[in-house]
């Protein structure tokens, strides 16, 4: 599975503060940090960056000193984007185009122009869909719209659109229903989901094992990548193989198979009960390890 | 051999509780199918929705007339109030205490415990005696209402997640039930049942998802309550199978048409109630006599 890490984001105090001063040691450091814990891909989140786009541009640069890593560009701001695809070495990912019809008409273009890969997420004017069947809906539209541009299904990276189980799990449940239509829906193309926002709004200390438990469920039904906490060493031995153990029970779980809990070592336990969740099995709340 | 046609029912019971002792005990859920749903025989709904009548601690401000008007000559005396709710026909007395906020008159939690004595001395039907949310003053008004009323089986109410664990435990202490208060959120509903279960027996706790009134977000709490009980009966979760109160008698009254004209009030309110009976509340909190007998017809 292709990673991406997600650390250098605007969001981020350290990182926002980093920018502004132009202080290009912290933020390679960061980068290269991510680098050495296997990611794949260094997320630039500039945030929508209205006031300066360039930013984007001089931020590519500065990881690019020091790394031959792909970039993903992240903003809303297709001046952005271009800014960070002007300076980027490797082709970089565009993150994201959307249905959204100011997204199709200049953010989409710019994939095309610089033949470079696109992220491509469900969202549309009208919101974030509801349940599988209509996400599936809208990616079709977009897709086609993208393919008439000239970008093939190999180039598009398909983003189901993740919402916080803590509000939203019917969505969760959703979003891997619509991993698993993807290959029939649109063949070739590529999958990637910012996989952390499942655990927005969840006490720190149980978000790791909520995005842990997800990726593993996403990985089984071909998830061809996700943006995510680079530093989560669990999760990167998960989806590379060295769990076996855990896998198994996750795996078992989403079977519907009987996984009696209390044989399990408390490990496992939390993983069976954290996939019960996510199957929508058991009604979220941030109890679920307790009871 | 006679046909007979499959039935489908669901697993999951609503936990049946018991408000209040001997003669004047009530009891509430207990079904294994959802509200409205018994075509077949698919299951059981032993107790019928219960109404509440509602009676303040101190003269109320800003009623409609025609709200206030079966209870005009006993408005400043909640006792008296409470035994006119009783031969109107009420199910429960649902005793507010809203003078006990600071933001109102700070009644002391002794003298709050005392008028509830009172009150429920008047009656022959269960009470049940309710807060303002006030995390700050609640848990020593609760609890001293606990402690004076011992062993008498009131519910109280509401606990919310700042302030369950004092009012649980004397409830315990004292042989009460509660109710778990969340804002018109499911999964925080849970995580607060959850806790309070480690406290008091699921039998001793009802939930209040909140209810709003038509127009003004119905469908958020419609949809909560409803979840619930789905969650509750056809999933087994065993934090969601306690009964649900409905508390939407003020959120219809404290609008400015129901105010103006009686008979959209009533109206007003009939919907509301019957969508939360819909729902599947266990509960219902009004307050407009006819809008009850309409509802108690429904019921029977």
């Amino acid at each position: 599975m292709v990673l991406i890490g997600e650390n250098l984001h605007i969001i981020s105090q350290k990182v926002s503060d980093a920018v502004t001063q132009k202080d290009k040691k912290t933020l390679q450091q960061m980068a290269t940090e991510q680098a050495e814990a296997g990611m794949d891909y260094i997320d630039l989140n500039v945030g929508p960056a209205r006031k300066d786009p360039e930013v984007m541009g001089w931020l590519a640069e500065v990881v690019q000193e020091v790394l031959d890593v792909p970039l993903a560009l992240d903003s809303t701001n297709p001046l952005a984007v271009e800014a960070g695809l002007k300076a980027a070495k490797w082709p970089p990912l565009i993150n994201s185009a959307s249905g959204k019809q100011e997204s199709k008409e200049r953010m989409l273009p710019l994939a095309a122009k610089y033949d470079c890969e696109v992220i491509l997420s469900v969202l549309t004017d009208q919101g974030i869909p509801s349940d599988a069947e209509t996400r599936a809906e809208s990616i079709m539209d977009t897709a086609a719209y993208a393919n008439d541009l000239g970008i093939e299904n190999e180039r598009m990276w398909i983003d189901p659109i993740l919402l916080p189980v803590s509000v939203a799990q019917q969505g969760v449940v959703a979003c891997l229903e619509f991993t698993q239509m993807l290959p029939d829906l649109l063949p070739g193309v590529k999958s990637t989901i910012g996989l952390s926002n499942i655990s927005n709004g969840v006490p720190e200390e149980l978000r790791g094992i909520l995005n842990r438990t997800y990726l593993v469920m996403l990985q089984r039904y071909g998830m061809h990548s996700a943006i995510v906490d680079a530093f989560d060493a669990e999760l990167r031995d998960l989806v590379r193989g060295n769990l076996p153990g855990v896998v198994d029970v996750i795996h078992k779980v989403m079977d519907g198979e009987d996984v009696d809990l209390a044989f399990l070592p408390p490990k496992e336990r939390d993983y069976a009960k954290t996939t019960k969740v996510l199957v929508g099995k058991i009604l979220y709340s941030h109890t679920w390890l307790e009871t | 051999m006679s046909y007979r046609a499959p039935v489908e029912g669901y697993k999951g019971k609503i936990v049946e509780v018991v408000i209040g002792k001997g003669d004047r005990a009530v009891k509430i859920g207990g079904e294994n199918i959802l509200a409205f749903n018994q075509t077949f025989d698919e299951g059981e709904f032993p107790n019928p929705p219960k109404i509440a009548f509602e009676v303040w601690d101190m003269e109320p401000q800003g009623w409609a007339p025609w709200v206030l008007e079966p209870y005009k000559d006993v408005v400043s005396d909640p006792a008296a109030w409470a035994k006119r709710c009783e031969e109107l026909g009420a199910d429960f007395v649902y005793l507010y205490l809203i003078s006990a906020d600071p933001n109102e008159k700070d009644t002391p939690p002794e003298q709050a415990a005392e008028l509830v004595r009172r009150v429920y001395e008047a009656i022959n039907i269960p009470l049940i005696v309710y807060t303002t949310g006030n995390e700050g003053k609640d848990p020593a008004v609760l609890t001293k209402v606990a402690e004076v009323l011992g062993g008498e089986n009131l519910l109280l109410g509401p606990v919310i997640k700042e302030d369950f664990e004092p009012i649980a435990n004397a409830a315990k202490e004292h042989g009460h039930c509660v109710v778990s208060q969340a804002p018109v959120d499911i999964n925080l509903q849970k995580e607060l049942d959850v806790k309070l279960a480690r406290i008091l027996p699921r039998e001793k706790i009802v939930l209040d998802p909140l209810a709003s009134a038509l127009g003004y977000g119905i469908e958020y709490c419609f949809s909560v309550a409803e979840r619930t009980k789905h969650v509750g009966v056809m999933f087994e979760d065993a934090m969601m199978q306690m009964p649900i109160i409905a508390n939407f008698g003020a959120e219809v009254w404290k609008n400015k048409e129901p105010k103006e004209r009686e008979e959209l009030g009533i109206a007003w309110e009939e919907v509301t109630a019957i969508s939360y009976f819909l729902a599947g509340a266990n509960i219902l909190v009004m307050r407009h006599p006819e809008v009850f007998n309409v509802i108690r017809e429904m019921i029977s």
